[in-house]
């Protein structure tokens, strides 16, 4: 377990170095959002009619950005052979890429989602629910993403290939996640945000594997 | 050549006819190898025969095709690549593979060894500002972090190396196994090694020629007379 902590050390102190990458994808999420009312208009009324669906599907769309490169240097300089034969599973290894991404990449969506709320007319009385139900929308999203960036690893255009290969597989926590961001009766925790977490909890158990099994498979050019 | 741990039930490492595929073919069909505490096996042979293959096999980074690895004690592999990261320095890599390892990587553990690899000059600059070398003797310097009874995997460890290091690296492989006249440790490791440079003349190896397959399939002159 030491060794999970060393890895999470290591990746957040790297991606803390590499903190111009997180910023980049924070523009995205906040360009995508804010082209938006400038197509439609500033219209108040259909703003807040299509600003939940906005936010979510932008935050999926920038999220895509930050998953090509997350196992590319580990796998070129090496460091992923030392993992493989270390007493760290792989799997471990996977959840620790998957816990830093989320930290680094989705938290700070999370912060500037309540400007981005603002800006759409949202009802901010329902903000609670809706950052609960993105953070763990986001959480589950990682997950899918770390997955697929691991198997299509080496692959040419393996950022397209990402997009494609996980975007379908998020539809559940799209159509889950904005339902349970706009419950009906105002509460936090509603049936909607309980079908999320189910989907995060087969997430949880099943990616880390899938992942692992990539990576095992995965070699630097002349590695061998 | 010392064949003390041959077929000894206390071998650290047995390789029972392993075979190695690599791209569908055949390059190695049964390959036979054990190794006890302090030896050295050198492997020779032509490119592309399987050397760096066999290494990643012994690691558990690769599944042989047939055949199978038995080893009683902990492996530490240095391959092609260094695995260091360039945005971090050669101390915070060394410690996160320590910790990654379970290793301890205290201040005194790890100034040993960058001393033992020459690199105290440079261990705390980042590793993109290194030359190849250098970052060499990073890589084998964490080496110096694991068990007394670990066996080293070394892939082409001196590539890049030059003089100094080359020396440093006979040294600590000479301590590692038990075969240095003035040595400080117990020995007790094993190391096997893929290198084109000879080592130090007083270490002893034993050698692991690897047979290309074109070794085998090209017909001998004679043959032809035949």
């Amino acid at each position: 377990m030491n060794g999970f902590f060393a890895q999470v050390r290591r990746d957040l102190a790297l991606g803390w170095g590499g903190r111009g990458d997180m910023l980049v994808m924070l523009g995205f999420f906040l360009i995508i959002i804010a082209l938006f009312p400038l197509a439609l208009g500033p219209d108040p009324e259909v703003l807040r009619k299509i600003g939940v669906p906005v936010i979510w599907i932008a935050a999926m769309l920038a999220s895509m950005a930050g998953y090509t490169r997350i196992f590319a240097e580990d796998v070129r300089v090496g460091w992923l052979d030392q993992v493989a034969i270390s007493p760290l599973p792989l799997a471990l290894y996977a959840l620790a890429k998957m816990v830093v991404h989320w930290l680094l990449s989705a938290a700070p969506m999370l912060v500037i989602t309540p400007i981005m709320a603002a800006m759409l007319y949202l009802d901010l009385g329902k903000l609670a629910a809706m950052m609960l139900a993105l953070g763990l929308g986001m959480l589950a999203l990682t997950l899918l993403g770390v997955m697929g960036a691991a198997l299509t690893e080496g692959a040419r255009n393996g950022g397209g290939l990402l997009a494609v290969l996980v975007l379908p597989l998020a539809v559940p926590i799209l159509i889950f996640g904005a339902l349970a961001s706009q419950p009906q009766d105002g509460a936090v925790i509603s049936p909607h945000l309980l079908l999320l977490l189910a989907v995060l909890t087969v997430l949880l158990a099943l990616t880390p594997v899938i992942t692992s099994l990539a990576l095992a498979e995965c070699e630097a050019e002349g590695g061998a | 050549m010392r064949r003390d741990g041959a077929g000894s039930p206390n071998a650290g490492l047995v390789l029972d006819r392993i075979s190695i595929t690599r791209g569908g073919r055949c390059i190695q069909p049964a390959l036979s190898w054990d190794m006890g505490a302090g030896e050295i096996t050198l492997l020779t042979g032509a490119n592309g025969v399987g050397k760096s293959s066999l290494l990643r096999i012994i690691a558990g980074r690769l599944r042989p095709a047939s055949g199978a690895v038995r080893r009683r004690v902990p492996v530490l592999y240095v391959g092609h690549q260094d695995g260091l990261s360039p945005a971090r320095s050669g101390r915070q890599n060394l410690a996160d593979w320590a910790g990654l390892n379970g290793y301890a990587s205290d201040h005194a553990r790890l100034d040993a060894a960058f001393l033992a690899m020459g690199a105290g000059y440079f261990c705390d600059m980042q590793v993109r500002l290194l030359s190849r070398g250098q970052r060499r003797r990073l890589a084998l310097a964490r080496l110096m972090l694991g068990p007394a009874n670990a066996l080293w995997l070394l892939d082409e460890p001196n590539a890049g190396l030059d003089e100094d290091g080359n020396a440093a690296l006979d040294r600590m492989i000479a301590d590692h196994v038990g075969q240095a006249t003035a040595s400080t440790s117990q020995g007790g490791g094993m190391v096997m090694a893929a290198t084109h440079l000879p080592l130090a003349s007083f270490l002893s190896p034993r050698f692991l020629a690897l047979k290309s397959d074109r070794d085998l399939t090209v017909p001998h002159p004679q043959d032809k007379d035949a």
